[in-house]
């Protein structure tokens, strides 16, 4: 952890004062690290153009005197991903607090979600969901468009659980608009049936002895990120051109045939059958992956991964804010936290829970791979903060490469 | 009141039999059709929303780009195809002619695949041609693979799941026509000399055109917009116009491009049907109909 008084920082501001862009954006992560709160950066930050967008400033809601007074719960809904919360939890928020929570798992994919919405959203319309949980680019997009109700911070008390490292993202620095619901991170996963000697880098997925034996995630964040860290560059500060240079690695290394496929989630399948030897992975699913093939194991590359959060919001227009601040109040107890943590196998946001855990279920808190040490916690690195424009060219040039 | 004479109104009695099918082909086939004209002219981003330009460069943009996807559909739905012809036609050959009293059960046997889903079929194959799998040990035990080879993540793989999964389609027009046929012309060849090859060339044969023409059509087409082949059973090396489709429309919601790629595989697909046609003969198909 950083201090505001590190030697680097000061080098930083040097270079920030003389309009090297890359370096105000280290500033404000460097900044951010250190938890140092402070209440004008989203003003700096639109004055740095750290969150440019086509409509900001345009569509988005005040933050600053939100009042969702206390309703009667009544039936409510929050849009997840499949198999990522323990069921037992809404059953136990329903009896608590009353009212009906609505679950679905209608989240495959965040730009397909979007699609599904986007109408209704640019209409300023609801989308009859209270909770949304999406991954962060795409939840940067929501709050820039102003897709987003802000939270009456007052409602959720328990934010406070929330880890230091995820509390000031460049697109919601003061986190307003979003709360972590898990994290995970991309890493590399492999097959000790078939890999002998166990690997350590990045650079090991472009061992020619592996040819045909390699996926690659089709999200260019994750492939892209990973590449970038083995090139030396940091994936969060990144620009487009960087990371245009990485694909381009991707590209080559795809033509020679190191790559066999590149997938969605559904990379398990060919590393659990040993069609590949080893691949890009997501933390959670290792999880899984280890408890049903003991050849799966995993590493966490020497240079680093990625890590994405999935972010609960609220969407604009949303008829029951107040339940939705309450179910996520709820998650961020330690204790229920502990629970969602133990069945999602994801990185909890919520400090608390591993000591929650460690007396009742101490083999899930010792897992590096649900409750990372702070040192490889650090070795994971956020996603790029890229305006839309970019982000499209980077996925543009992805699909091309992707597509053969 | 309008009286109609009867003659008027067994005029009109045929548009009042078309008009539900009509509506249904104006409602669910012109309009998204009239719909997908005007967005594969529009530019813009998902974000900022889309707006109609006229712009006709998308066209040519997207077919520069993806020209090797639209070929390589080409040529694996027309492999397919063809294997699917040379497999099912024997296949038809017996149970039309042959099979006797298992006739039904050998045609059930044939359509028994479909009764589970697309994609679980098509998995399945993921699990049959796996590198660590049976077929792929075998065949390297024989030398048709090498030490390293691999089944699965090929053409190979793509085009015979292709093929796998439209036989049926093949395989029922063929067994329709093949069945109608009045033995009773062969046994007449056979009288006046004809030999066995010679009138299975031309008595079965023109016969049977009408099912080699449907079943060409009814594998073909669907095997050239397909994407579940090339994405489970093959690579990007693999993918065919029907993946790109797919990625442009639903990943980067690039909704133009996606358009004009669908209206160009339609516009391909029916200049490639009237080609066809015309070489067989549509008037071949029309005498061997009746």
């Amino acid at each position: 952890m950083t201090s505001p008084t590190d030697p680097e920082l000061d080098r930083i501001v040097e270079r920030m004062l003389s309009g090297d862009e890359a370096s105000r954006r280290e500033f404000l992560r460097r900044l951010a690290g250190t938890g140092l709160a402070f209440s004008s950066s989203a003003a700096l930050l639109a004055a740095c153009g750290g969150v440019k967008g086509e409509n900001s400033g345009g569509g988005k809601l005040s933050a600053s005197s939100v009042h969702h007074p206390k309703v009667p719960i009544g039936d409510w809904t929050f849009s997840n991903w499949p198999l990522y919360i323990d069921k037992k939890v809404l059953k136990s928020f329903d009896k608590k607090f009353g009212g009906h929570v609505n679950y679905v798992e209608d989240i495959n994919d965040n730009f397909e979600f979007y699609a599904k919405v986007r109408q209704q959203l640019q209409a300023k319309k609801s989308i009859n969901r209270d909770i949304v949980a999406l991954t962060d680019y795409m939840a940067a997009r929501w709050v820039r468009n102003g897709y987003t109700e802000p939270f009456d911070q007052k409602n959720v008390p328990n934010a406070k659980n929330l880890n230091a490292a995820l509390r000031h993202p460049l697109w919601d620095p003061k986190r307003q608009y979003s709360l972590p619901w898990q994290s995970g991170g991309t890493i590399i996963g492999y097959n000790k049936a078939k890999i002998s000697k166990k690997p350590t880098s990045i650079k090991d997925l472009f061992n020619p002895a592996y040819k045909g034996r390699v996926t690659f995630f089709s999200e260019a964040y994750d492939s892209a990120g990973l590449v970038m860290l083995m090139q030396g560059v940091d994936p969060s500060t990144a620009k487009l051109p960087q990371i245009l240079k990485a694909i381009d690695v991707i590209d080559k290394a795809n033509k020679a045939g190191q790559i066999r496929r590149f997938t969605g989630n559904d990379y398990t399948t060919d590393l659990a059958k040993g069609n590949v030897w080893i691949t890009m992975a997501y933390s959670g699913d290792l999880v899984q992956l280890q408890a049903d093939n003991k050849n799966i194991d995993y590493v966490f590359p020497k240079e680093g991964g990625m890590l994405f959060t999935d972010n609960m919001m609220i969407p604009a227009k949303a008829a029951h804010p107040y339940a939705a601040e309450t179910m996520m109040n709820y998650c961020y107890d330690p204790a229920v936290a502990a629970k969602i943590a133990a069945f999602v196998n994801y990185i909890t946001p919520v400090d608390g829970a591993q000591a929650v855990l460690e007396k009742s279920d101490p083999k899930t808190a010792h897992n590096p791979l649900i409750f990372p040490s702070e040192q490889l916690r650090s070795s994971l690195h956020a996603y790029p903060t890229l305006t839309s424009t970019e982000e499209q060219q980077m996925r543009s040039r992805m699909a091309q490469v992707t597509g053969g | 009141m309008l009286r109609l004479n009867s003659s008027s109104r067994r005029a009109l009695w045929p548009y009042v039999l078309l008009f539900p099918g009509l509506v249904w082909l104006l409602v669910f086939f012109v309009a998204p059709l009239a719909n997908q004209l005007n967005v594969s002219l529009q530019t813009g981003n998902v974000e900022s929303g889309f707006s109609f330009s006229w712009h006709f460069a998308t066209y040519t943009d997207a077919l520069k780009q993806f020209d090797t996807q639209f070929f390589r559909s080409l040529i694996y739905a027309g492999v397919a195809t063809l294997l699917d012809f040379l497999i099912a036609f024997p296949l038809a050959y017996f149970i039309a002619f042959k099979a006797g009293r298992l006739k039904n059960l050998m045609l059930l046997l044939v359509v028994l695949p479909f009764f589970t889903s697309y994609l679980v079929r098509t998995t399945a194959w993921q699990l049959i041609l796996s590198d660590n799998g049976w077929v792929v040990s075998r065949l390297r035990d024989v030398g048709v693979l090498g030490a390293n080879g691999r089944l699965l993540a090929t053409s190979t793989a793509v085009i015979a799941g292709i093929t796998y999964n439209f036989m049926p389609f093949m395989a029922l027009p063929l067994y329709v026509s093949l069945e109608k046929i009045d033995r009773r012309l062969v046994e007449a060849a056979t009288d006046l000399y004809a030999s066995r090859a010679t009138a299975f060339r031309r008595i079965t044969l023109p016969l049977a055109l009408p099912g080699i023409f449907a079943g060409t059509l009814l594998c073909f087409i669907p095997a050239v917009g397909d994407f579940i082949n090339a994405q489970l059973l093959g690579t990007p090396q693999q993918y065919m116009i029907g993946n790109v489709i797919q990625s442009q429309f639903i990943e980067l919601q690039n909704y133009p491009t996606a358009s004009a790629l669908s209206f160009v595989l339609m516009a391909a697909i029916l200049v490639g049907i009237a080609i066809y046609a015309r070489v067989l003969g549509a008037r071949n198909l029309m005498d061997a109909a009746v």
